[in-house]
């Protein structure tokens, strides 16, 4: 399936849907009455202070961290209903329905870069000529052709954060988050990443970003959730919300950033 | 003795030499890694039993396990002290390595980010998958040096099996220097050893490099 096809398919329910979440760490409330949905071909932005949730949100739709309550679907399919998981297998199905994109990268050190985006499609019983092929030109796309046979100690930390979005792609996920993608690199390097994000927004991937960057979420983003203390404070339009924000809160965190 | 004639005699213990330090790495690395899986067992008393043995079997003296394996049997249930030594010999080296490269392997498990695992999860891979694929290669290269430490001084202990008389290279040298009280024999041991951790040295030295294509 094509990305053509992908936001053609309208009339089908939000991708991944959000409902009343909560999330604890022990005494700790995280995440407090979370709900959010978003639809294929857009680009969802969570921006907030640190320690608003915003990481621990995306942890829980990625299954890293386990929700307490709430609605986790996919496509209109429960992965949590209710504060209850579904079974095993449902959740491996849904699984391959998203990738992750980390702050510090995580990629394997041991495998060539190549290795590191081909060997999970792989490991899924997808075809290795398939894969590899569909691999280098996912890299090539990435700016990182003739990188495939380097390590990643050889790489830069954007061309490392860029092979891990390849490595994200290749398996075709239905819609892909970022955790911070660029708060590990120096701003030289942060423009690099940022631009094959938003080449992928162009290409209407689905993607939610957690980031700190206010211009680029302003930019790509369809939408923008402004999160503080684990509740979702504003929500809407990126201009509405950066431009013209009604919560008080939400005027004096972006006036930082104006400075 | 001529110095000629206490070497051959000596060599003739190098094989057993050998099969105490062979038998031993061969089963004590596996046993050692399933003994550290039980030690991070997320199942309490799994992990503090196997921490209690642990502790044991590095508190104690090898030199006391060795008697403790080779000749308990017969003070406990006077069961005959077995024929050939070198089972009860292989048996208490092997235990007691198990638990120090347990720790090693622990270490390097714990040592490895938790990022690793959840980008795995992510992608997919199964436990089993992750464990071999991705954390296992990385563990081993970093405790590399912390078991070319424990394989060196493997070799000097094969000594201690003189304490049950098992006829390894070194029993012979002492014999011999207490009939000749001569210390050439000890001289010639230490040689031995030398010549043997050298080699050891050079082999680990070559798969550290080859571990030494990524960082």
């Amino acid at each position: 399936m094509d990305d053509k096809e992908k936001i053609t398919t309208g009339g089908t329910p939000s991708i991944l849907e959000i409902r009343a979440l909560q999330k604890s760490f022990g005494p700790l409330s995280v995440l407090k009455d979370i709900s959010l949905s978003v639809d294929r071909g857009n680009v969802v932005s969570i921006i907030g202070p640190s320690g608003s949730g915003k990481s621990t949100l995306l942890r829980c739709a990625s299954f890293l961290e386990t929700a307490d309550g709430g609605d986790i679907l996919f496509d209109g399919q429960y992965a949590m209903h209710d504060g209850v998981y579904a079974s095993k297998a449902e959740l491996k199905r849904f699984k391959t329905l998203f990738g992750l994109v980390f702050q510090n990268f995580n990629l394997f050190p041991h495998y060539s870069v190549l290795r590191n985006v081909t060997e999970a499609p792989i490991l899924h019983g997808e075809d290795k000529e398939e894969v590899h092929e569909r691999a280098l030109g996912i890299l090539k796309k990435m700016g990182l052709e003739g990188k495939e046979k380097s390590y990643p100690f050889q790489l830069s930390g954007g061309q490392q954060q860029r092979v891990a979005i390849a490595r994200a792609l290749a398996m075709r996920p239905e819609v892909l988050y970022f955790d911070e993608p660029t708060s590990a690199l120096d701003p030289e390097l942060t423009g690099e990443v940022l631009k094959v994000i938003r080449q992928l927004a162009e290409e209407k991937m689905t993607m939610v970003v957690v980031t700190h960057e206010m211009p680029f979420a302003k930019a790509v983003s369809n939408r923008v959730i402004f999160m503080d203390g684990g509740v979702i404070v504003e929500q809407g339009d990126p201009r509405e919300v950066f431009d013209n924000p009604k919560e008080e809160r939400t005027k004096q965190f972006l006036r930082v950033f104006e400075r | 003795m001529s110095l000629m004639t206490m070497i051959l005699k000596m060599s003739e213990g190098l094989g057993r030499t050998c099969a105490i330090f062979f038998l031993t790495l061969l089963f004590s690395l596996p046993l050692g890694m399933i003994v550290a899986l039980l030690r991070m067992s997320k199942f309490k008393p799994v992990a503090a039993v196997t921490r209690f043995c642990i502790t044991v079997l590095r508190g104690t003296p090898l030199m006391l396990q060795l008697l403790a394996v080779t000749y308990g049997p017969y003070y406990l249930f006077g069961a005959n002290v077995v024929r050939n030594k070198l089972i009860p010999v292989v048996i208490a080296f092997s235990i007691n390595y198990a638990a120090y490269f347990a720790e090693i392997y622990r270490g390097g498990i714990e040592s490895i980010p938790v990022g690793q695992y959840e980008a795995a999860e992510v992608l997919g891979y199964t436990r089993t998958q992750t464990f071999q694929r991705i954390i296992l290669p990385q563990v081993i290269k970093r405790i590399m040096p912390s078991i070319t430490n424990e394989v060196v001084t493997l070799v000097k202990d094969t000594s201690m099996a003189f304490t049950v008389s098992y006829q390894e290279m070194f029993t012979i040298g002492k014999q011999i220097a207490n009939s000749q009280t001569s210390f050439t024999p000890f001289v010639v041991a230490g040689v031995f050893y030398y010549v043997f951790n050298a080699v050891v040295d050079y082999v680990m030295g070559r798969v550290e490099k080859r571990l030494d294509y990524y960082r």
